[in-house]
C-alpha cells in the first residue's frame, strides 16, 4: 500500500494505492496522523486505486470521520470499487460517508 | 497438527503470529478461488473474512512477544467450503462476540467489532470449538 497526502486550497486529499489490509493499516495509521490532527477542513479519501479494505482500514476511515465531526470538518470518500462498496454496505459505512464517483 | 480424527484438509497454510504474515494469505485464498472457480468478488470477500479471523489470532491469541502458529485449513465439499482457523493460544470464542451496532448515528458507532461482523456477514455459518488446548474457528461458505 502506498499513501499519498496533499493539501491544496484547504482540501486534504489522501490517496490509497493497493491493498489496505491489516499490516498496511498499521503503517497508514501513522502516516495520516497529521490529517487526523487537522480535520477541521475537507478531507477527500481517494479510493480510485484501492483494491481491498479490511476492518483495520475501515477503522481508519471511521476515526477520520469522527475526528472531522468533532472539529467541524467533512470527509468525502471518492471512487470506491464495487467490491469495496459491498464492504461499506455490510458495515453500514454507506450511511456514514459522503460518497462520490 | 490438527485434530487427528478429522480428514486431511484440501489446502493448508501455516502462519507465524506476525501481522506481516497476512501478506501470505492473499495468494493462498486466490489459488483456492481459482481452482474451484469462484468469482474474484467472492474470493475477495472470503479473503476478507479469513483475514479478520487470522488477525485476531495473530494479535491476541499468544502472550505479547511469544512465538505462536496459526493454521488455515480448507476443506472442500460438493456445495460448500470450510475454512478452519486453529491455534494453540488462549481460549477465545469469536462467535460469542456481541453483534456490532451498525445502524446507529456516527457518534455511537464503535471503532471496534467490525472484523467479526464482516466474518458473520460474508460466511454462511461460523462455529467455534476448543479441543485439547486448541481453538478451532470454522467458517463455512456455500458455493
Amino acid at each position: 500500500m502506498e499513501t499519498y497526502i496533499e493539501k491544496i486550497d484547504g482540501v486534504t486529499t489522501v490517496k490509497f494505492v493497493g491493498r489496505l489490509d491489516t499490516p498496511a493499516a498499521q503503517e497508514v495509521t501513522q502516516e495520516i496522523e497529521p490529517v487526523m490532527g487537522d480535520a477541521s477542513g475537507t478531507i477527500v479519501l481517494d479510493c480510485s486505486e484501492m483494491t481491498y479494505i479490511s476492518s483495520s482500514g475501515l477503522r481508519i476511515f471511521l476515526s477520520l470521520r469522527k475526528a472531522a465531526a468533532e472539529k467541524g470538518g467533512k470527509v468525502i470518500v471518492r471512487s470506491i470499487s464495487d467490491d469495496i462498496r459491498q464492504v461499506f454496505m455490510m458495515t453500514g459505512f454507506l450511511n456514514l460517508f459522503q460518497i462520490e464517483d | 497438527m490438527i485434530d487427528t480424527k478429522a480428514p486431511n484438509p484440501n489446502y493448508r497454510l501455516l502462519l507465524h503470529n506476525d501481522i506481516k504474515e497476512i501478506n501470505r494469505l492473499t495468494g493462498f485464498i486466490e489459488a483456492i478461488g481459482e481452482e474451484i472457480g469462484l468469482t474474484t468478488s467472492v474470493t475477495m470477500s472470503i479473503n476478507l473474512a479469513i483475514e479478520e479471523a487470522v488477525t485476531n489470532v495473530i494479535l491476541y491469541a499468544y502472550p505479547f512477544g511469544t512465538d505462536g502458529l496459526v493454521y488455515i485449513d480448507a476443506f472442500r465439499h460438493p456445495s460448500s467450503i470450510d475454512f478452519v482457523v486453529s491455534d494453540s493460544g488462549m481460549p477465545f470464542d469469536p462467535t460469542a462476540a456481541p453483534e456490532a451496532k451498525i445502524d446507529v448515528p456516527l457518534e455511537d458507532r464503535s471503532i471496534g467489532g467490525l472484523g467479526i461482523h464482516l466474518v458473520r456477514r460474508i460466511m454462511d455459518s461460523v462455529t467455534y470449538r476448543r479441543s485439547e488446548g486448541k481453538n478451532y474457528f470454522t467458517m463455512t461458505k456455500n458455493i
